[in-house]
């Protein structure tokens, strides 16, 4: 004989407004994970998201990053014309050779921060086709000229379409806004790649090469003949691993994200079993006459048991609503986060909540429901219906 | 005071319950302590590190941007200036695990103790460095992290400059601060020569100042010697130098700081929760109290008393445990937290500071979560609740 669900609805219903310091714990703590979580998982996608699976980087051999990098004209020379290499209608090959540089800007909140600056040449924008102009136009070669990612966009001082930006030695002139589907190159500001070189005083003209494979080439056979060639030392990465590599700095914030949500998630299960262990006190007479009545303990327990996960999902939904209110709040009030990779530029993450991490978030408040509730629900079910009646 | 055994009864009267809201208040409280020392890491770093009369002058596009060699001499000429050391980064890594783990700059080697008295590095260490053209002085966190000693050789290429270079270990720099690998300025440049290129800029120009009431004045000089030049400088105080690193860390600290606050009102609805649940139960008890004479002030002290002596016990053992958990993640972290992009906050130094703030904030939890219920069981009249119960 099993007992309804609805008992065990009712339960929580009849002492709903007590109940409701629990629910609030739990929605606290689902709140308080969720959005740490949120951001982790937002800076992931902003910098995975970068990377296409088509796209190689080809960087100087034991640079971990374009800003540390460095390549020759001649390097250059000698890849764009490989084997395997994808080409444009007008038989060009797909290779971006690209210059890093990392300024120091000022935000508008007097903040200083390092931004990527990435010097191209037009072929940039076939070899990353997710990044488009969406206001504005193009810049101009050697004519001051630059264009931005939508995440810096109002964020540092002068970032604005028609405004006058200085970094580096010298002003530039901001002609036009980047959308880059949310990926990284939104956190930067793309320039010529001469007249960065220049500004900056760089040995070399190019910090690396960004290509794309052919349809059906053979990409290890062009990856390796990269990286054999003995005069340029050059090591090539598919642009997704090198940006999986990116990413990885930050598993600092997961082990921090563990340190918060265990003892969170503890203290949460000890409130959910307080609350629980007194709902057992309170019932105990009853608890017997079910038992006297023939109600088995594994119903008992079960019936515990779905009272407090009931309680803790009431908490998640709360928590889960709270969760996207204070993301909502925080996007509006600080804009973009500013977050610095380990290789010193800042992306510009967007906090959104996904679902992912809003499953993550029920399966933290389903464990705190049915842990808190197990040792409540077993002293429930242990009950002696004798003793459990004595006590009317 | 003489109701204090009542309280404390009252507080040992369900075991389980004082022991479950006293273990989640104060690992919530732990938590909130922890998070507390996150903030705080930035300055405390930068105090540490950084000293009153160092000035750190630099292109103005950023230390990514170069400046004229002269310079450095230019500067030294400024009054008041004590030493000046010009710094190149050399951006070492090894050639076969790809990751930059360490600051390392070529510099002025004959300047290093008139620059940096403050490190305390060890007079012979100083002499060699000076005199081997490949040496190389590391701090000694950078020596621990990867198991060298000294008189080891190590080769590093450069992520800047088209060399891989050979160094001798002489010595280190005795603090975890500076986990710098040092170089010779002139063994790089002598390295670039053999491919014909020259070594004629540098990075920053770190200058020490007789007197820190000159610092200012020496700063604007140095501002003002180079305006209108290709190279713009830009001086500021040591802090201020590596507080720019630490800017893009702020949004961060801020979120953290969200996450630290929701979860101490976790702590109070814990609390008051367990208030709430304790008048409830003891309803009819309290009505016989005040049957009997007990003052509505007395009813209501004690049961606030009750609530505040739980929070403030578990709190502050929370509270206090931080010291060693913080401890924990430390070694437990081992040196994978120190060199990551969150650098600075992750140093989780507990003060006495951060303790008592989390003690002061269990009291107040106790306080407030303690209020509602014990105002409505001390206001109830008496002859409602022994009807309802008898």
């Amino acid at each position: 004989m099993s007992l309804p669900i609805s008992y065990s609805v009712r339960n929580v219903r009849a002492r709903l407004r007590r109940t409701s310091l629990t629910i609030a714990v739990i929605a606290l703590a689902v709140i308080a994970t969720a959005v740490f979580l949120a951001l982790l998982s937002s800076l992931q996608r902003t910098i995975v998201s970068t990377g296409s699976p088509d796209n190689v980087v080809v960087l100087r051999k034991g640079s971990d990053n374009d800003g540390s990098s460095m390549l020759t004209l001649e390097a250059y020379q000698a890849i764009r014309y490989l084997d395997g290499i994808a080409r444009d209608g007008e038989g060009q090959p797909l290779v971006s050779p690209e210059m890093v540089v990392q300024p120091t800007v000022r935000t508008t909140s007097g903040i200083r921060e390092n931004v990527l600056v990435r010097g191209i040449e037009p072929m940039a924008f076939a070899v990353h086709d997710q990044v488009r102009i969406v206001a504005g136009r193009m810049f101009r070669p050697s004519s001051g000229e630059i264009v931005l990612g939508l995440g810096t966009v109002g964020r540092y001082e002068g970032a604005e379409l028609g405004s006058i930006m200085p970094f580096g030695r010298g002003r530039w002139r901001v002609v036009g806004i980047m959308d880059a589907a949310g990926s990284s190159f939104e956190s930067e500001i793309w320039a010529d790649a001469r007249e960065l070189a220049n500004d900056a005083h760089r040995p070399f003209p190019y910090s690396g090469v960004r290509l794309r494979f052919a349809p059906g080439a053979d990409r290890a056979a062009l990856m390796a003949r990269i990286e054999d060639d003995p005069r340029y030392a050059l090591e090539a990465k598919l642009e997704t691993e090198y940006y999986a590599e990116q990413a990885k700095s930050s598993r600092s914030l997961y082990f921090l994200l563990v340190i918060l949500a265990v003892p969170v998630g503890v203290a949460a299960g000890l409130g959910a079993a307080n609350t629980m262990f007194a709902a057992v006190q309170a019932r105990t007479v009853e608890i017997g006459t079910l038992r006297a009545l023939g109600f088995s303990r594994a119903t008992i327990l079960r019936a515990f048991l779905l009272e407090s996960l009931g309680v803790s999902m009431i908490g998640f939904v709360l928590g889960a609503i709270g969760t996207l209110l204070l993301a909502a709040v925080l996007g509006a009030v600080m804009g973009g986060i500013g977050f610095a990779a380990a290789t010193f530029t800042t992306n510009v993450v967007t906090l959104r909540v996904s679902a992912g991490d809003l499953m993550a978030a029920f399966v933290f408040a389903a464990t705190i429901g049915i842990v808190g509730g197990l040792l409540p629900a077993w002293r429930a079910a242990s009950l002696r219906p004798v003793d459990a009646l004595r006590k009317a | 005071m003489k109701y204090l055994p009542l309280v404390f009864r009252n507080l040992l009267r369900n075991k389980l319950r004082s022991l479950l809201t006293g273990g989640a208040i104060g690992l919530a409280m732990l938590l909130v302590c922890f998070f507390l020392t996150m903030p705080g890491g930035i300055d405390r770093l930068l105090s540490e590190i950084s000293s009153n009369v160092r000035v750190s002058v630099h292109n103005k596009g950023g230390v990514v941007y170069d400046m004229p060699y002269a310079y450095v001499q230019r500067v030294r000429s400024i009054p008041g200036v004590a030493a000046v050391n010009g710094e190149v980064w050399f951006g070492g890594a090894f050639e076969e695990e790809a990751m930059v783990t360490f600051p390392s700059f070529a510099l002025d080697p004959d300047a290093v103790q008139a620059m940096w008295p403050d490190y305390k590095i060890e007079p012979i260490a100083l002499e060699k460095f000076r005199r081997q053209r490949d040496a190389a002085i590391v701090g000694r966190e950078t020596m621990k992290k990867y198991g060298w000693r000294i008189g080891q050789q190590v080769s590093l290429v450069s992520t800047v400059w088209p060399v891989t270079l050979t160094f001798r270990i002489v010595g280190e720099i005795p603090n975890d601060r500076a986990p710098h690998f040092w170089i010779q300025r002139e063994y790089l440049a002598q390295a670039m020569q053999a491919q014909d290129r020259d070594l004629d800029t540098v990075g920053t120009i770190w200058v020490r100042v007789d007197d820190p009431a000159m610092v200012p004045s020496v700063m604007a000089r140095a501002v003002e010697m180079f305006r209108n030049s290709p190279a713009e400088v830009t001086a500021e105080t040591e802090k201020s130098f590596f507080a720019s690193f630490f800017g893009s860390l702020q949004a961060f600290v801020q979120i953290i700081l969200v996450v630290t606050a929701l979860v101490a009102l976790c702590v109070l609805c814990i609390a008051a929760n367990t208030a709430s649940m304790a008048v409830r139960e003891r309803s009819r008890e309290i009505a016989v109290l005040r049957a009997i004479g007990f003052s509505r002030g007395v009813i209501f002290g004690t049961l606030v008393a009750e609530s505040m002596v739980l929070a403030t016990v578990a709190g502050g053992t929370g509270a206090l445990l931080t010291y060693g958990f913080s401890a924990l993640i430390r070694m437990l972290a081992g040196g994978s937290m120190g060199s990551n992009e969150l650098g600075p906050l992750t140093g989780f130094l507990v003060t006495p500071g951060i303790v008592a703030q989390g003690i002061g904030l269990s009291i107040v939890v106790g306080l407030v979560a303690g209020i509602a219920p014990a105002w409505g069981a001390a206001r109830r009249p008496v002859a409602e609740i022994l009807r309802e119960v008898f």
